[in-house]
């Protein structure tokens, strides 16, 4: 059995991820950091699933986590392929002047 | 005897057929000899199932049945054709009198637009007379019953570039279909109780029927036959048919289809004598139709008006002979009125067709010089309808009022009406000879150089129908000899109460003749001398040039409550609610969509900032629930 910090712990700095994340997408204007963004909170999300699977002892928290990750990739494909597009364009790198969707 | 009757029914049908079939490529005038020959060949048929079923004795009538029709369960109503003294006796005044009517169309209809359509319909509506009369059971009689409705339709709207007679039609459609209807609804009930429409089942099961059950059923059967024979209050839409062609008025509004509704009483005796009260009313209303009609006539002044009124009246005579149970004598002049009004019909036909349409009596003035035939066929027809011996009506008619004579107070009131009538009927009658044939001509007579009499094919049927309004009453004298009668017993037995002794067949036929002959001279004086002058009652003749207010009474009762209804349903209910409906839908969408629009604000974080939120939200729900 291996030994080290309890659950509490890694829940704690999963949700500090998660919090920083979602105030990054929440608060900053540039595509690519929030995409950024989007990844740390991501990552948040996996060191929960990893922690859980841990502590049930089982791997499928582990599972998920992996796919979580393959997702994330190529989210971060479409989502980089979204970004230099814009920026051949040469539009404004600023998700508040990207609003031809307001009703 | 039954392949005659088989015969008797398609000959008209086929020539109908021919003449759809053949369109352009037979000629108009080869329509018209087709459909003449087609009637032809239909009263040769009847003609052979009456000697037929003279040699077997009259009591041995025959049902054929070509296949079952219609089956429903046991319900079972097959197309089948009935050859008895009735029908043979029907079968041959139809095919005969249409006969030579449609012969007498081949020269009025020549030069008209559409005559290879007026033929077919001629056809169609001889077929469907004889599918009526000869029909085995009630159903078949129902088929031909609509489709003489359907063809009178078709024939009185022929003109049908003319609004009037549109118009018309339409009423005599509409009129018939409440008769049809009423009609029906008596047959509902007989299937009801004895699950078949053959007479002999219907017959016997209206003796086990309640009497309110039985009541229902003729009741049925009286609005069919009222609303056919244009009697009180079904009425109105005989006047309006004389629109159609004048043989159209001849054959179907004066000699056949119009006496529908008699035979129906007569062949659905069993049931109205188990409901004797309502064969009582349909005399009553023959009585007071043949009494408003004949005050009608007085004060028309389009000469086919006229006759189609005095067909009212005479119609109202057979039914005050059928109503009081004198069946045979109904039947009798049924078949007088057939001849001498379809003459009459004819010979004022020849008039109008000589002055190019003309229907005014009082612009025919002075015509009986260029016209002599006509003149004193028309006089012939006139005696006849008068009921002068030794004319046709004179037989038919006085039977009828000395049939009704012998049934207690209330026969004896309606045969004092009949009498009365007759005195009317010598009125109208030679009111209308005198106008238009009489000795001095009206001042506004247009020149009669051209005018001349009509075709051979035109003089023919009118000689013949002539000789038969003279000679045709003679086959029966009700004290002396009745072989019509005899003839049609095992069938329509005369009721015991409807057998006059000769005491009342006396006193019926003096007093008739004496008040028909007074109508005739009172006339003459009138309108033939001029030597009286008509006294004036301004409002009386303001109310019979109304027709005592009939159409306006159901106008404003049936009509104008109908036509309110609509309108008041489409301002009240379909323009607020259905028309409406469909752009408050439409509206409402918008508005909620011009709502939602707000959330839509084109900002990502306000989106993020939603998603968070709801996300918050359902966190703190599991953890409260939990």
């Amino acid at each position: 059995m291996l030994q080290g910090p309890g659950i509490a712990w890694y829940l704690g700095i999963a949700a500090f991820l998660f919090a920083t994340g979602a105030l990054g997408v929440l608060i900053r204007r540039n595509p690519l950091i929030i995409l950024l963004s989007l990844e740390i909170m991501l990552n948040g999300g996996n060191l929960a699933l990893i922690a859980f699977s841990r502590h049930a002892g089982n791997g499928a928290g582990q599972i998920f986590a992996l796919a979580v990750m393959a997702v994330a990739a190529s989210e971060v494909c479409v989502g980089l392929g979204l970004v230099v597009a814009l920026h051949r364009r040469r539009l404004a790198m600023d998700v508040d002047k990207l609003s031809e969707l307001r009703g | 005897m039954i392949a005659g009757a088989w015969l008797c029914l398609f000959a008209p049908l086929a020539g109908t057929l021919a003449i759809t079939v053949g369109g352009n490529r037979i000629s108009r005038l080869a329509a018209g000899w087709l459909s003449t020959a087609s009637v032809f060949v239909a009263f040769g048929g009847a003609a052979w199932s009456f000697f037929g079923l003279r040699a077997h004795g009259s009591e041995h009538g025959a049902l054929s049945t070509a296949w079952v029709w219609l089956q429903a369960g046991t319900f079972k109503a097959g197309l089948s054709v009935l050859v008895d003294p009735l029908s043979t006796m029907m079968m041959l005044i139809v095919s005969g009198v249409g006969g030579l009517i449609v012969l007498y169309s081949i020269g009025y209809m020549d030069g008209d637009d559409e005559e290879r359509r007026y033929f077919a319909y001629m056809s169609l509506f001889v077929f469907s007379m004889l599918l009526l009369v000869e029909g085995g059971n009630l159903l078949i009689l129902l088929a031909g019953w609509g489709l003489v409705g359907l063809s009178s339709y078709l024939l009185i709207g022929f003109w049908h570039e003319r609004p009037t007679a549109v118009a018309a039609a339409k009423k005599a459609f509409v009129m018939n279909a409440i008769g049809d209807a009423t009609m029906a609804l008596a047959f509902f009930v007989l299937i009801a109780h004895s699950n078949s429409l053959s007479f002999a089942t219907s017959f016997a099961t209206a003796g086990h029927l309640s009497e309110t059950t039985v009541n229902l059923v003729a009741l049925g059967l009286l609005g069919g036959a009222v609303a056919k024979s244009a009697q009180i209050p079904l009425h109105t839409w005989l006047p309006d048919a004389m629109e159609g062609p004048t043989p159209v008025s001849a054959l179907i509004h004066a000699a056949t289809m119009v006496t529908a509704g008699v035979y129906l009483i007569v062949r659905t005796h069993p049931i109205f004598e188990q409901a004797r009260t309502i064969e009582l009313i349909a005399a009553g209303l023959g009585t007071l139709t043949l009494l408003v009609a004949g005050l009608i006539a007085l004060v028309q002044t389009d000469i086919k008006r006229v006759i189609a009124y005095s067909t009212m009246s005479q119609i109202g005579y057979m039914f005050l002979g059928a109503g009081v149970g004198a069946y045979a004598n109904g039947m009798f002049h049924l078949l007088t009125h057939a001849f001498f009004k379809a003459l009459l019909f004819l010979a004022a036909g020849l008039v109008i067709h000589a002055l190019s349409g003309e229907q005014d009596m009082r612009k025919m003035g002075g015509i009986g010089k260029v016209m002599p035939w006509t003149r004193w066929a028309f006089l012939a027809g006139a005696l006849a309808l008068v009921g002068l011996p030794p004319f046709a009506g004179f037989f038919s008619k006085d039977a009828i009022i000395a049939a009704a004579l012998h049934d207690h107070w209330y026969g004896v009131v309606l045969a004092i009406a009949a009498l009365a009538g007759a005195f009317l009927t010598g009125l109208y009658t030679f009111r209308m000879y005198f106008i238009v044939f009489g000795p001095t001509a009206g001042s506004d007579t247009a020149p009669r150089s051209q005018t001349h009499e009509g075709p051979k094919t035109m003089l023919v049927p009118v000689g013949i129908l002539a000789v038969l309004s003279v000679v045709g009453g003679w086959i029966q004298f009700s004290p002396f000899w009745h072989p019509l009668t005899n003839w049609l017993s095992p069938v329509a037995a005369t009721l015991g109460v409807a057998e006059p002794s000769n005491t009342q067949e006396a006193i019926a036929s003096v007093f008739a003749v004496v008040l028909g002959l007074a109508g005739a001279v009172v006339a003459y004086a009138v309108y033939g001398q001029r030597r009286l002058a008509i006294p004036r009652v301004p409002s009386l003749q303001r109310a019979l040039e109304h027709k005592l207010y009939f159409d306006e009474a159901y106008d404003a009762l049936f009509y104008r409550p109908a036509a309110a209804m609509a309108v008041s349903f489409r301002r009240e209910f379909e323009e607020p609610v259905v028309l409406a409906s469909g752009s408050d839908l439409g509206e409402g969408a918008l508005e909620l969509g011009q709502g939602l629009r707000r959330l839509q604000t084109g900002l990502l974080r306000t989106y993020v900032f939603f998603l968070a939120t709801g996300m918050a939200v359902l966190a703190v729900v599991f953890l409260v629930v939990k």
